[in-house]
């Protein structure tokens, strides 16, 4: 991106600032909307101070940069909105987490999405908890209905009686239940977004 | 007069009806986000706070109701161009007939 050259140094110093704090919001995004998002505010800055002349500069940027708020204000629902796009298209678990975690504010689906998605880590975590604790962490049955899944201390067990019914195969089946309910995740994100 | 009911009304209908505003505009024409800014206060003597406008035109484009596109300048800094699309269009005549009869509902009411 070319950057503008102002004749007042001050004028300079204040432009570059301003745009190291956007370039700092949009570094989550990739690197096309990056330069798409940085390239159309310096046009507005551009446009907007072209003619101005040395000694009114700062002042006329000043205007330009108040009206259009701070780039942490201004950028959020863009970046909200272009991260989410990103994040259903390429699978990628950290774009969805992150793309989850930006959209919060927008709407209670969001917030039932951050919930499926803190399952996903409650299963995630008793497969590490499997190889921690093999003894205590399993699917639990009791008279062949359902108890517990997950984590359960030794005296319980012995108590209520409990029976582990997968066995060397929970960490496969966990495996695969989480990668499934990703997959499932991140369909539903899609059908939130608008369609052509 | 409560002025100040009255400013926080004022902007709460701004804010409601920027994008109709952005459509309408766009509608037939095509401009970078200066121009655009430029066109709505020159034509309605409306103020539009720039920090909504490109947030609104990322959210337009997401809808697929505008399109838009890069063009090289002398200067070396490009401009964003933005232009309805069909869909744009199509969706700006159903705001419009709307806004026809809200504004006929409001004349009948207005003593």
């Amino acid at each position: 991106m070319k950057a503008i050259k102002f004749k007042n140094s001050a004028a300079q110093k204040v432009y570059a600032d301003y745009m190291k704090r956007m370039k700092r919001m949009v570094a989550t995004l990739p690197s096309e909307d990056q330069a798409d998002i940085l390239m159309e505010f310096n046009s507005h800055i551009y446009e907007s101070t072209i003619g101005s002349i040395a000694n009114q500069e700062v002042d006329d940027l000043m205007d330009v940069i108040q009206k259009l708020g701070s780039p942490e204000e201004v950028l959020k629902p863009m970046i909200a909105e272009r991260k989410l796009i990103q994040a259903t298209k390429s699978f990628n678990p950290f774009h969805v987490f992150k793309a989850l975690l930006l959209n919060i504010g927008n709407g209670i689906s969001y917030i039932f999405f951050a919930l499926l998605y803190l399952i996903l880590f409650a299963f995630l975590f008793t497969i590490i908890a499997k190889m921690v604790t093999p003894d205590q962490v399993g699917l639990f049955f009791k008279d062949g209905s359902f108890r517990v899944l997950g984590s359960v201390d030794t005296a319980t067990i012995e108590k209520y009686n409990y029976k582990e019914v997968l066995g060397n195969w929970f960490i496969p089946v966990m495996t695969l239940i989480s990668i499934a309910w990703y997959l499932l995740i991140t369909f539903l994100l899609r059908l939130l977004r608008p369609k052509k | 007069m409560n002025s100040e009911f009255v400013q926080k009304w004022k902007s709460q209908v701004k804010k409601g009806t920027l994008a109709y505003i952005v459509l309408n505009v766009l509608n037939g024409n095509e401009y970078y986000g200066y121009e655009l800014i430029e066109e709505i206060k020159k034509n309605t003597r409306i103020e539009i706070a720039e920090g909504t406008l490109y947030p609104l035109l990322n959210r337009l484009k997401k809808e697929f109701l505008v399109d838009s596109k890069w063009v090289e300048q002398e200067s070396g800094i490009p401009r964003k161009y933005y232009t309805l699309t069909k869909e744009g269009k199509s969706t700006l005549k159903g705001m419009q007939e709307y806004w026809q009869h809200l504004e006929k509902s409001i004349k009948r009411i207005s003593k």
